[in-house]
């Protein structure tokens, strides 16, 4: 390969864009390694604190798209105090005294502050596209700033994030000369929103793809936003509340069936039932539905519009659908490839759920499902096994029963066996979290059918260490196990301290994991950074004589290149 | 073979009836956590989603039950929000709405003079507040507008 120019190799390398294919590219030889290095454009970093941007910027100085994760996945639970880290402010200073060419920036679970905001903005000319997905830390001051100096933004895309609504003006910070929008999502924004300055801001933005709303965009509103941009072809809709009988109803008739490049619908945060029959005329062209949020819809309206559908390949709906719906789904919607189904009703006194025959029937219906979440009030090893004989192809598996510990309700046995035939089938799953009653079977056969498992998420499940050895002696692609309120402890955990360079993390929270345990792993793994988030009691885990055998409550471990971090608040320990 | 098994009191080998695992597990686990009874951040959803759901209009407190509907008048674009579990009957409603509205609110017949209160049903239907009984019109309501006089 040698015998070609680096410019010709390196236009070859433009045509591996996914980051795993180029760290392998760089694997090659060293004269590879270099030019991959000059030419990587898109950078993703799935652990903040594995590596420091001045690292970053000494491998890869050319690069234009960054993507950093901050929190591990738990703290969308409540489960990581908001203090604990993940700070973006070093990076975007870092970025900008190196003046590099930042035009994409995607963060998840991270601290972003409108310092931040601000300094974005005014560092980097050519910047396109902001994603901040589950972040907080900001205001809408932040966004004002994007709004106004970034003068060639496409794409701002705020996905669940805690943002402190200064009722601002933010939407009209946008200068009149800002044509270039492509993507706008601000439905997690809890304000009131300038609606002359987004109608005017929708008008004049011809390329506009994908709009999602807040919820203090009315239907009145909704209607002339969709006559602005006929082209739109994601849409979120905020608020729903309607009359059926309205002029502004019927306006909306009317500016939906002009959408015909509609593809992707979501929102409907509050929403009356009647809304979704303005909807019908384009559901045959929805390929993506999201009504997880639209907590006051019926079953039955629900079901009426999904009748419609007949090419969705991504559903996230509540389960107040319950199993018929799913049924009505299962015989429409043959080209399914995604869902989710939460729950309605946390407190379980709830009229209708769905059970373990929505999902067999899902299974059956749905040939090309591959990714599912399912939260459920029952399930049985039975229909688990005729779901993994149905779809094999799984390559997500969520599966999440209400009540902890739930056995299968026909048996009363542990549902070790039904999850065994759901990894002995689907040869290709990455991604599984497991429920119910679990012992230390359902383990061993995670590690000896999960081949290709990289994520576990485990919860109240398991007996001894031995469920825990099975999966870290057996998934040889794990790369992040998360469990929670399970008994696996020190023998488990210091079995194979090298397992660990292998995976970004290890979460272990309500476990049996002790302080001294802890800190002999951190002894001999000096590679990894291996926290205690204590909240409660700071500094009674020292002090106490027992230290030793103090059961700690959250343990995060991650392995680093660059050491131990300096922002730690004070209720993170790092052994 | 043997593990040891900082937390079971029973060896993890032997066959159980399914109702001693069980029992055994939850005293087991009772031990563990300190958290174990309050079952924190359970189960795994987003804040999103979990205020979302919360701003539903049904919540139970143990034995209190809240049912908060929005209330809107005819012509008014700011509504109102109330509890319907704290009235015993249409009559104790329509005083109090008639109250927070500061107008005459009848239900049932329609009348030239007095504003009329209609309600939202599950199926998404507007119909007039009086019809069913109580118990009926409480697990049927959505919400309430309170009409102009001529209109029905």
């Amino acid at each position: 390969m040698n015998y070609f120019p680096d410019e010709v190799i390196e236009h070859v390398f433009d045509f591996v864009t996914s980051h795993k294919d180029r760290n392998t590219i760089s694997l090659v030889c060293k004269s590879w390694y270099k030019i991959e290095r000059f030419s990587r454009q898109q950078v993703f970093i799935g652990n903040c604190y594995a590596i420091n941007p001045e690292r970053l910027l000494r491998r890869f100085p050319c690069f234009k798209s960054l993507t950093l994760k901050g929190k591990p996945h738990f703290a969308d639970f409540n489960l990581v105090p908001h203090e604990w880290g993940g700070f973006v402010q070093p990076w975007i200073e870092a970025l900008a005294r190196g003046r590099v060419g930042l035009e994409e920036l995607r963060l998840k679970r991270m601290v972003v502050t409108d310092e931040s905001l601000e300094l974005l903005s005014r560092s980097f000319a050519s910047f396109k596209s902001l994603v901040l997905v589950s972040c907080e830390g900001f205001t809408t001051d932040g966004l004002a700033s994007i709004a106004a100096n970034c003068r060639h933004l496409q794409e701002l895309d705020l996905q669940e994030n805690e943002i402190d609504d200064h009722r601002g003006q933010w939407l009209s910070c946008f200068p009149d000369t800002c044509t270039t929008l492509v993507t706008l999502n601000f439905a997690c924004l809890e304000g009131e929103t300038n609606l002359v300055a987004l109608e005017r801001l929708v008008a004049r933005s011809p390329n506009l793809k994908s709009l999602k709303l807040n919820r203090a965009v009315p239907l009145d509103a909704l209607a002339r936003l969709m006559l602005c941009a006929p082209q739109i072809v994601d849409l979120g809709v905020g608020s729903y509340e309607n009359d059926p009988d309205s002029e502004s109803y019927l306006k909306l008739k009317a500016a939906i069936k002009k959408c015909t490049s509609l593809r992707s619908l979501s929102g409907f945060l509050e929403a009356a039932p009647h809304c979704l029959s303005a909807f019908h005329p384009i559901c045959h062209n929805l390929t993506s539905l999201n009504l997880s949020y639209a907590a006051e819809i019926h079953g039955s309206h629900l079901i009426k519009l999904i009748q419609h559908c007949k090419n969705l390949q991504r559903l996230w709906i509540l389960d107040s659908i319950g199993d018929n719906g799913l049924e009505v789904v299962a015989s429409t919607c043959k080209e399914l490839q995604e869902l989710r189904v939460f729950p309605c009703d946390l407190v379980g006194v709830g009229d209708t759920t769905v059970t373990e025959e929505g999902l067999v029937a899902i299974s059956a219906g749905c040939p090309k499902l591959h990714s599912i979440l399912y939260f459920c009030n029952q399930m049985t090893n039975a229909a688990l096994i005729i779901v993994a004989k149905n779809c094999p192809n799984f390559i997500r598996f969520r599966l999440c029963i209400l009540e902890p510990n739930k056995p299968d309700h026909e048996t009363s046995q542990p549902l070790d066996e039904g999850f065994g035939a759901i990894v002995k089938a689907c040869k290709s799953l990455r991604r599984l979290s497991v429920s119910g009653l679990l012992t230390d079977q359902v383990f061993y056969y995670i590690g000896m059918y999960a081949n290709q498992l990289e994520m576990l998420s485990i919860a109240f499940a398991g007996d001894t260490d031995k469920g825990m050895l099975s999966v870290l002696n057996g998934c040889k692609k794990m790369r992040k196990l998360e469990i929670r309120d399970s008994p696996f402890g020190d023998k488990a955990l210091l079995a194979d301290v090298n397992k660990y360079e292998t995976m970004r993390s290890l979460w272990m929270s309500s476990c049996e994991v002790t302080l001294s345990g802890c800190k002999r792993l951190a002894q001999k793994a000096p590679w990894l950074n291996v926290e205690i988030i204590n909240e409660n009691d700071n500094n009674r885990m020292e002090q106490n004589g027992h230290e030793g055998r103090q059961k700690v409550d959250k343990m995060y471990l991650y392995r680093t290149v660059v050491g131990t971090r300096m922002d730690v608040p004070p209720f993170v320990w790092i052994l | 073979m043997e593990v040891s098994n900082s937390c079971s009191s029973f060896s993890s080998n032997s066959c159980h009836s399914e109702s001693s695992v069980n029992l055994s597990l939850s005293l087991t686990f009772a031990s563990t956590s300190p958290q174990r009874d309050t079952r924190q951040n359970w189960p795994p959803i987003k804040p999103l989603l979990r205020d979302t759901l919360k701003g539903r209009r049904i919540i139970s407190h143990g034995d209190d039950t809240s049912l908060f509907v929005k209330v809107y008048m005819e012509g008014v674009p700011i509504g109102r929000k109330l509890d319907l579990c704290a009235f015993s009957g249409y009559e104790s409603l329509l005083e109090n709405l008639s109250h927070m509205f500061d107008t005459s609110i009848i239900c049932g017949n329609r009348d030239r003079k007095n504003h009329v209160l209609t309600y939202q049903d599950k199926d998404g239907d507007w119909m007039m507040v009086g019809d069913i009984p109580w118990d009926m019109f409480l697990e049927t309501v959505r919400r309430l507008k309170i009409t102009r006089p001529e209109r029905c």
